[in-house]
């Protein structure tokens, strides 16, 4: 035991030192802002279901029905998640983590080296599912009027199941990496989560849920109903610590214990067997993870087709950038499920304008289609700002160690980040104006929305890259071991919540001469003095922010690189 | 061709050099030693261009690297500490790389890097991601592309670290025959051995100041040594603080 507490101090000392007031990454501003985000978070989520739960509470017979159905559904959820966020930790923390081959060279026993990162991988794994469960199941004490009993039994449960999916996560990846590489088994269980959640977004979308609304579709909605009342298998750890919960929120104790009981005893067998396992496997895959990498896919070449000579109208420099920036984010098999989850995203994005059913609204069409073509300005600038944020902002981040040969280069900080703005520009600004003409053709808008809406994405495109590339600059992670995690970062942080206000300023910049026109048009009537100076300041005001956004953060992060 | 005028770099904490004033002619190979955390490593990239320095002056070949650093870095060729490269580049594409941000001719760059892959037995490597290459073959390609845009100045920061016996003997060689085209070497080493064979003369740093600096006779009696080796008159330099 004592082997494993010191294998597990240098994890704690780290998160202790990280918290010293002469960490620079320490500031007040920093923990201020990580605060009020958690905060809103939890009491939006307090709010939505005690909203929801209150809701369900009027709904006579159905109403109890719903909301137990709605535990079973948090618990399986929770346990999906824990289990695909537990298997990725445990692969990184117990076959790729940069400190292993010295932790390896220590007198200790793999099944203690195990053991320690075991912990480490279930801790990272949960923390943040138990946070956030628990306003969840305080709007459900609250509405059932529990005792504290309730809260004290959830906490058990949820934390029972953590370890439980952690040790079965433990179980498999440790079988797993005897037969494949540690990475290779990365690699393609992300691609196959991916995968999976794609299909389970485009299932739900497309069985059009809106149309339960429909009176037509109530006998099917009966059906379901109907079918929840099915109990789940007795044999799995979710259907106990469901039954835990629900017999706590009833007043139910020996019910509560007995599955509580039951869930205990497998959590701590699974360990049991997760430490077996360890002992005859760990070393085995651990040493198959120190083999040399191979490409997943071989490279085809084509002869008479060079993708490159593409490129060509660049400067030579900015060709070498281009091709080596291209070449590295492909063959980087870590961004291949993003951009899965891209296609889907803005694929879902389309398909919501098609099917908007806009001709049985009781408002006049001629108003929804505009203000739907509006709102989509700054929701298609949303879409952009996330796109960014995973790809664009870690850009320079992603030169990692090897950003020396930039510096050592005779290549201008300047120069270097106005390529990679360049870079990322081109393709987003086509994506976000496919996205946006395409939507306003899905809504049949007047040329006057087409045009301002095609106008404003392209001066906000370039306004939410300059502020990825700029502030990634500015807080630029160089060491990290995943650079495309620098986004959940304070500078991630300040990149969307500064993206969200440009945004809503353009959008509320626009809106007064907007209606102003629109209503014009409509009326036939012409505009007022008034009107026209507000319209044109609006409309200089927001080119002027746009501009400021391109050209501000991108001087910062160049002043920032260079006084390294 | 190298110049540094009371170059300091202040971290906050710590003073990593201090008030450096050095200068190193064409064609002469200069070896600057020191114990760990003596300030090697910070003067090595305050000259490559890679951290900004505090106060002081850096000329490379007559140019200001505060006022011109991309031509400044254009007659550099800069080899660091540790090999970190573009994993995701195979060697060849990596050698393109350089070749293009430092202008090499295009009509030569093949034969060039196939020239130079070759003499660092790279070559059946060309087409391998580098993430697939070992510490020595990345240290290997470094110095390849350092030399690819035949450099002026070659800025080395331990360049024996991570290579077999053999490359080691190559790199010396070609290090030497550098030297005697007029290519200006500056190396950071704490091989003792490898300063004593290559160096024209040698610079000893400690806690960011240069304690001596000459010839290893003129260093020896800087140390009131006869005859001995570069290791004993290091240790009593270092060991009396014994100033220029």
């Amino acid at each position: 035991m004592n082997t494993i507490l010191s294998l597990l101090r240098p994890r704690i000392l780290s998160a202790i030192n990280s918290l010293r007031t002469d960490n620079e990454k320490n500031s007040w501003v920093r923990i201020f802002m990580y605060s009020v985000v958690g905060i809103v978070f939890w009491i939006g989520i307090f709010i939505i279901f005690y909203r929801v739960l209150f809701y369900f509470q009027s709904v006579q017979d159905f109403g109890n029905i719903l909301a137990m159905k709605l535990i079973s559904m948090l618990i399986m959820t929770f346990f999906t998640l824990l289990l695909f966020s537990n298997i990725v930790n445990c692969l990184s923390h117990l076959y790729l983590s940069q400190d292993l081959p010295l932790l390896h060279s220590l007198p200790v026993s793999s099944k203690d080296i195990f053991f320690s990162r075991w912990i480490i991988s279930t801790f990272d794994s949960s923390w943040m599912i138990v946070a956030f469960s628990f306003p969840v199941f305080l709007s459900y004490g609250l509405i059932y009027k529990t005792g504290i009993i309730f809260y004290v039994i959830f906490l058990v449960a949820i934390i029972l199941m953590c370890l439980i999916s952690s040790a079965l996560s433990g179980i498999l990846v440790l079988l797993g990496a005897i037969i494949l590489p540690a990475g290779r088994i990365r690699t393609i269980l992300i691609i196959l989560g991916v995968i999976l959640v794609l299909f389970l977004i485009l299932f739900l979308r497309l069985i059009r849920p809106e149309q339960l609304v429909n009176p037509d579709s109530f006998a099917s909605v009966v059906l379901y109903l109907n079918s929840m009342q099915t109990p789940n298998s007795p044999l799995l750890p979710t259907t106990w610590i469901t039954d835990a919960i629900k017999a706590a929120l009833n007043g139910e104790i020996k019910s509560c214990l007995f599955n509580i009981a039951l869930t205990g005893t497998c959590a701590f067998m699974l360990i049991f067997i997760s430490n077996i396992t360890a002992q005859a496997a760990y070393f085995m895959g651990f040493s198959k993870s120190q083999t040399t990498p191979q490409r997943l896919f071989a490279p085809v070449k084509y002869k008479d087709y060079n993708w490159e000579s593409l490129l060509n109208f660049l400067t030579r420099e900015s060709k070498a950038f281009a091709v080596k920036e291209i070449r590295t984010f492909f063959r980087d098999s870590a961004q291949w499920p993003q951009l899965f989850l891209m296609a889907a995203l803005i694929a879902i994005y389309l398909y919501n304008f098609s099917v908007l059913p806009l001709d049985n609204s009781p408002i006049k069409t001629i108003y929804l289609q505009n203000l739907f073509s509006f709102l989509n300005i700054g929701l298609a600038a949303f879409v952009l700002t996330a796109i960014a944020a995973r790809f664009v902002f870690p850009a320079v981040s992603m030169e990692g160690e090897a950003f020396w040969i930039v510096q050592a280069a005779p290549v201008s900080t300047k120069n270097f980040l106005w390529i990679k703005f360049f870079l990322y520009y081109i393709p987003l600004v086509i994506l976000a104006e496919v996205l946006v003409v395409v939507s306003n053709l899905l809504l049949r808008v007047s040329p006057f929305m087409m045009a301002l809406s095609a106008i404003t994405i392209f001066c906000l495109v370039p306004a939410v890259v300059g502020m990825a590339i700029g502030l990634g600059a500015v807080y630029a992670d160089f060491k990290s071991e995943n650079p495309a995690q620098v986004v959940t970062s304070f500078g991630g942080l300040l990149f969307m919540i500064l993206c969200f206000c440009l945004i809503a300023l353009v959008i509320i910049l626009e809106a007064g001469p907007v209606y102003y026109i629109f209503i014009a048009n409509l009326r036939g009537q012409s505009f007022s003095l008034l009107q026209i100076i507000w319209s044109i300041i609006s409309f200089i005001f927001t080119l002027f922010l746009c501009l400021l956004a391109v050209f501000y953060p991108i001087y910062l992060g160049e002043k920032k690189l260079r006084i390294r | 061709m190298i110049e540094l005028h009371k170059l300091t770099k202040d971290y906050g904490t710590t003073i990593a050099v201090n008030k450096l004033s050095l200068n190193v002619a064409a064609g002469e190979i200069y070896g600057f030693i020191g114990p760990n955390g003596a300030g090697k490593t910070t003067t090595i990239r305050l000259m490559g261009g890679i951290l900004a320095p505090t106060s002081g002056s850096i000329i490379i070949g007559g140019l200001d690297m505060a006022k011109k650093p991309v031509e400044g870095k254009k007659m550099i060729g800069f080899v660091p500490d540790r090999p970190f490269l573009y994993e995701k580049l195979t060697g060849m594409e990596f050698l393109r790389f350089s070749a293009d941000l430092y202008d090499v001719k295009r009509d030569t760059f093949l034969q060039k890097a196939q020239n130079l892959l070759q003499q660092f037995a790279l070559l059946d490597w060309a087409d391998e991601l580098i993430e697939a290459y070992s510490h020595g073959m990345k240290q290997r390609l470094i110095i390849a592309s350092a030399l690819l845009h035949d450099p002026r100045i070659l800025i080395i920061d331990e360049p024996m670290v991570g290579l077999d016996p053999a490359a080691v003997h190559m790199v010396k060689d070609i290090l030497k025959e550098l030297a005697v085209n007029q290519t200006t070497i500056f190396i950071s080493t704490h091989t003792l051995s490898i300063a004593e064979d290559l160096c024209h003369r040698i610079g000893l740093i400690h806690k960011g100041t240069l304690l001596a600096q000459g010839t290893l006779d003129e260093l020896k009696h800087i140390a009131k040594l006869g005859e001995a080796r570069l290791e004993e008159v290091f240790l009593t330099i270092i060991k009396e603080n014994t100033f220029i």
